[in-house]
């Protein structure tokens, strides 16, 4: 199934429950689901060789490059000021 | 900071459980994946207001939209430097610091790159949180909220709000909600390749 049709149709849901004025919390089944599917991606990670250095030092360089690459672009957008 | 702890402590365990175990789920795993991705629908339908980002104006897209930008570009090079293939990289920096929506996305197809999108966006969170006081000493505070990425709207907005003020709170929450819009939306389109 496309990813798309469960995200559309949940916000076809959300957007009829506000016209009705109902508001669902959806914090406590949100936390449910992802911890779920955090534990099976675990799961299916524990299955495979994986390099724990390769996947720490990896982390970290991608999150510097899209923290950087971000900065970056706001600066040439916005300016330095 | 709880909730975190959690996220890992539940990582861990599903590492350990699937090293040492090797279980089948089936597809219980898209079925929660599809479930997820309609509850984050179900919000995003409920709390969608255009009102608040005209408020803004264009830096209310400008921004957001920056943000995505460099963070592709950020991805690219690193994907160049590590030698990862460009669709996996691409998806990693596109979840933009969302890493309980990037990492099951991409783990449809891959548990390993699934498993780098998770903490490579755990990470940007965790350095956002660490280095936003002291970027804002280089950058103007509204500009540096594009560190966060996603984030800024849930996680990272205390931090925006008290070291960058209630005007940066606002900025980062409308900067934190386009993006949360957008990423559902890219991350798969990019892993459709």
């Amino acid at each position: 199934m496309n990813i798309f049709i469960p995200l559309l149709v949940g916000i076809l849901i959300g957007y009829i429950l506000r016209r009705k004025g109902r508001k669902v919390n959806a914090d406590l089944p949100m936390s449910a689901a992802l911890l779920l599917l955090i534990f099976f991606m675990g799961v299916e990670a524990g299955k495979v060789e994986i390099d724990a250095l390769w996947l720490l030092v990896s982390s970290v360089i991608f999150a510097a490059m899209t923290i950087l690459g971000s900065l970056g672009i706001a600066l040439i957008v916005g300016g330095r000021g | 900071m709880r909730f975190l702890i959690y996220v890992l402590l539940v990582l861990v365990a599903g590492i350990l459980t699937g090293h040492f175990y090797a279980p089948e789920f089936g597809n219980l795993y898209e079925i929660m994946l599809y479930l997820l991705i309609m509850i984050i629908g179900i919000d995003l339908g409920q709390s969608f207001r255009l009102r608040e980002i005209r408020k803004l104006g264009g830096l209310a897209i400008k921004l957001p939209l920056s943000t995505l930008l460099g963070s592709l570009l950020g991805g690219l090079a690193a994907s160049l430097s590590l030698g990862i293939e460009l669709k996996w990289g691409l998806a990693i920096a596109a979840g933009c610091g969302w890493y309980s929506l990037t990492g099951p996305l991409i783990a449809q197809y891959s548990a390993v790159y699934g498993t780098l999108g998770f903490l490579a966006n755990l990470t940007r969170e965790i350095f956002t949180v660490l280095l936003y006081p002291l970027v804002i000493g280089r950058i103007r505070k509204e500009l540096a909220v594009s560190m966060g990425g996603a984030t800024t709207m849930d996680t990272t907005l205390p931090i925006m709000t008290k070291f960058g003020g209630s005007e940066v709170g606002l900025i980062a929450f409308i900067h934190g909600f386009v993006l949360t819009a957008l990423v559902p939306f890219i991350v798969p389109f990019i892993l459709q390749f």
